[in-house]
């Protein structure tokens, strides 16, 4: 089943359209990162599926066709925005139970267990928190829901590295204990490529790359060989990306099955995550959209309860 | 959720009961002496003689003043009520972001919100209908007395009968919709405040004074407690000036200071009688427009019916754009 | 062969996972700057350890939600590399039970090795020669293993 899916979703904010003619299909059971600049889209996109905004334009669906925002939608899907929202006058021990009656599943021992180790006290005020310990509440607080699909925007922008790792760390353990679908969006790109196996690259409120991890990387390749032949074959090879030198240019290209074979001195590399992402970024009309290939339903539902 | 609502709002509405709970406690305390010197006037007799009337005149000239400014005071707690219950509650989520939380838990936005409004209106309602009750308890004696600001005077009118719980119903259903609307909690308590006062400005100086249509007389006798709504000298069916009612009173030497307020001069005969009653035979007529005493509790019914209704649109709209508004 | 992250107040998940387990006799370590991929990282250490003999068959592998814990990575992507493991008939998956080493890799007998050494130290004189210098070599064998990798199919559009 897909975790999320989309057909031509659009959001427009008076005049300007944040997002356009998205397509997605992300599968369950996988981390799925969503990448760009800054004002890309991402959170638009971010808040579209956990139903906070409701569509210009198309629809979302999660978990295997529910409308985002519905009575299904949100007891399947749990949201840790951006700056990880808390009400600051209530100790964590009251969000905890502001949670548990809000939502009907609630692991409350996981929940306390995880802010023992964590070290984080249980009747101090969420605002009297570090920004590290407010991150991590959030998520014990998502991941105690028992969700099949964790939502999180910019989770790890207030945390240090150790922090960073232990967040990634909490979360991926929940993966591999419950099955959980993760969908998280980021500007750390180095990290992205330890936990993502689903890439969506948004920029300008477009999707410019979507698939999984592995397929991209097996499809892309820097070719490296003398700049004077680089233009010559640029159109051949699918030409994502490439940087010269004088003599020298390094070429990314996205194989498929015209792409010619690779011209007599080029050399080949494979491409790193990060790489292959810059590359996109730097080139707005350059896309990979494998595409979903499955029908959706095309009305329209008004976000439930 | 009845512990959610608690815990998040437990500050409001200790709040509310603060305001009403200080009020009130004011008003015992000032309203109790007010009660005993009446004693004393209520048991006067001969009643309607001059002695008498002189005791009530005393007794009125010592309290009303007093109970006036008090009245003037208490108009702010249906606003202060729905600028600090009413504007917050929505408006700090957005402010604070905590919707991005609360809006995404299984419970769902609109269930939530209900969950909170509704009991927030009840307290509110319940605690200001049982303080309209010491408020009618402490201006008795004033209004027995015979007090020329009847129970229709405004000020004391929206702080009687239902009045005061459909105003401080409608300033929470204000305050709650400005939230919704303006998103953060400084502007829309502001909103509240300036929207309510100037509903309040309205129906007080134009809308009132016609739920049902005035009776206009021309006797000079008003029954007591009229709310007067306008009085002034007509001649020939056109308002009378200062000037031309000078001008009448020529002959007998008598000055007109305001249309009410006759003094009379050196040259007054000594049996020219009621001033009012010269003008009268002399071709000026005394219009008066007012509402009877006696239909304080059926405008009391049609102020609080439409100021309901309004509160409950404006919470069916509140209700409306939570469930509409984008992030 | 690892470090075991400092304790820290509180008490670690890992270190309360352990104490309920048996550990697997590795652990895995992951080095983010090498340029090769996360999973075959793993495949690479489980085939060291058995080649230096930390790993012997019958013993586990660490199981997925430990590997994923201590080094917050996909739990696809350990799958991915037990599966490599075991297409390679190194390891052997028990249903409820984790993943087993079940066969060791073979060794190459001394003389093997001493013969394959002999020839490699002409090859290098030869390179040397040539003008290749170090870190030439280096390239060169690197290129030259990536091709030995990625099997003839694969590469039929970037031939």
């Amino acid at each position: 089943m897909n975790a999320v899916e989309t057909n031509d979703l659009g959001k427009r904010y008076g005049n300007a359209w944040a997002l356009r003619e998205c397509t997605l299909a992300i599968p369950a059971g996988h981390v799925a990162a969503l990448v760009g600049p800054n004002g890309a889209g991402k959170s638009t996109l971010l808040n579209l599926v956990v139903g906070l905004a409701a569509p210009s334009a198309g629809i979302v669906t999660v978990l295997d066709g529910q409308p985002a925002g519905s009575a299904a939608a949100l007891d399947g899907v749990a949201f840790v925005a951006q700056d990880a929202p808390l009400y600051k006058n209530l100790t964590a021990s009251e969000m905890l139970h502001l949670t548990r009656n809000l939502n009907r599943n609630f692991d409350e021992g996981y929940a306390k267990g995880r802010l023992r180790e964590l070290g984080i006290p249980l009747d101090r005020k969420a605002g009297k928190l570090s920004g590290g310990q407010q991150s991590q509440l959030a998520l014990s607080l998502a991941l105690a829901r028992r969700p099949q699909l964790l939502v999180l925007d910019e989770p790890m922008a207030m945390l240090d590295p150790l922090a960073r790792h232990d967040f990634m760390a909490t979360v991926m353990a929940a993966i591999a204990d419950h099955g959980l679908s993760v969908v998280l969006s980021s500007h750390v790109l180095t990290e992205l490529e330890r936990v993502a196996d689903y890439l969506v690259l948004i920029s300008h409120g477009n999707v410019q790359v979507a698939g999984v991890v592995d397929d991209l990387l097996a499809r892309h390749r820097v070719l490296t060989g003398p700049a004077v032949e680089a233009d010559s074959y640029a159109e051949r090879l699918n030409l994502v990306h490439a940087q010269r030198g004088e003599a020298q240019a390094h070429m990314l290209v996205r194989i498929d099955a015209r792409t010619g074979p690779v011209p007599p001195g080029w050399e080949t590399h494979p491409v790193s995550l990060e790489e292959l992402t810059l590359a996109y970024l730097r080139e707005p009309d350059a896309a990979w959209l494998p595409g979903p290939g499955r029908a959706l339903r095309l009305e329209p539902t008004e976000v439930a309860n | 959720m009845a512990w959610v609502t608690w815990r998040q709002h437990r500050v409001a509405l200790a709040g509310v009961v603060a305001l009403f709970g200080a009020a009130a406690a004011y008003l015992l305390v000032t309203g109790l002496p007010i009660h005993d010197a009446y004693a004393a006037v209520a048991g006067c007799r001969p009643t309607g003689s001059d002695l008498c009337n002189k005791v009530v005149n005393d007794f009125l000239r010592t309290y009303a003043p007093g109970v006036g400014v008090t009245f003037g005071l208490l108009q702010a707690i249906p606003a202060l009520i729905g600028a600090f219950a009413g504007a917050p509650l929505l408006a700090r989520e957005f402010e604070t972001g905590t919707f991005r939380y609360a809006w995404t838990q299984g419970f769902g936005r609109t269930r939530w919100t209900v969950a909170k409004l509704v009991p927030l209106a009840v307290a509110v309602t319940i605690a200001s209908a049982a303080f309209s009750l010491l408020v009618s308890w402490y201006v008795q004696p004033i209004i027995d007395a015979g007090d020329n600001n009847g129970p229709l005077y405004p000020t004391l009118f929206d702080l009687s009968g239902v009045a005061l719980a459909a105003w401080t119903l409608a300033a929470l259903a204000i305050g709650l919709f400005a939230g919704i609307l303006v998103r953060r909690v400084v502007p829309a308590m502001f909103a509240t405040i300036a929207s309510w006062a100037a509903l309040a400005f309205v129906t007080g100086a134009f809308l009132r004074a016609h739920y049902l249509a005035p009776v206009v007389t021309s006797n000079t006798n008003i029954p007591t407690g009229a709310w007067i709504i306008n009085q002034g000298w007509f001649k020939g069916g056109n308002p009378a000036s200062l000037d031309l009612i000078n001008q009448t009173f020529a002959p007998v030497d008598v000055r007109a200071l305001t249309p009410d307020l006759f003094q009379p001069g050196p040259a007054t005969p000594a049996n020219l009688g009621d001033p009012v009653q010269y003008l009268i035979q002399h071709g000026l007529t005394h219009w008066t427009t007012y509402q009877p005493a006696g239909r304080f509790w059926t405008f009391q019914w049609i102020e609080g019916g439409w100021l309901i209704a309004l509160s409950l649109i404006l919470i069916a709209a509140t209700v409306w754009l939570v469930r509409r508004r984008a992030a | 062969m690892t470090i075991d992250k400092p304790p820290r107040p509180g008490g670690s998940e890992l270190a309360s996972a352990a104490a309920r387990r048996p550990a697997s006799p590795i652990a895995f370590r992951l080095d983010p700057a090498s340029g090769v991929p996360t999973y075959l990282q793993l495949v690479q250490q489980v085939e060291h350890a058995l080649r230096l003999g930390y790993l012997k068959p019958g013993d586990q592998l660490p199981k997925v939600r430990d590997a994923v814990a201590s080094l917050a990575i996909n739990p696809n992507t350990v799958l991915k590399a037990y599966r490599d493991l075991e297409t390679k008939g190194l390891v052997a998956g028990r249903p409820g039970q984790g993943t087993f080493i079940r066969a060791t890799l073979s060794r190459v007998a001394l003389p093997e090795l001493a013969e394959l050494r002999r020839s490699l130290l002409v090859w290098l004189a030869t390179a040397g020669a040539a003008g290749l210098d170090e870190d030439g070599i280096v390239a060169l064998v690197t290129s030259a293993l990536r091709d030995l990798r990625e099997p003839r199919g694969e590469r039929e559009g970037v031939a």
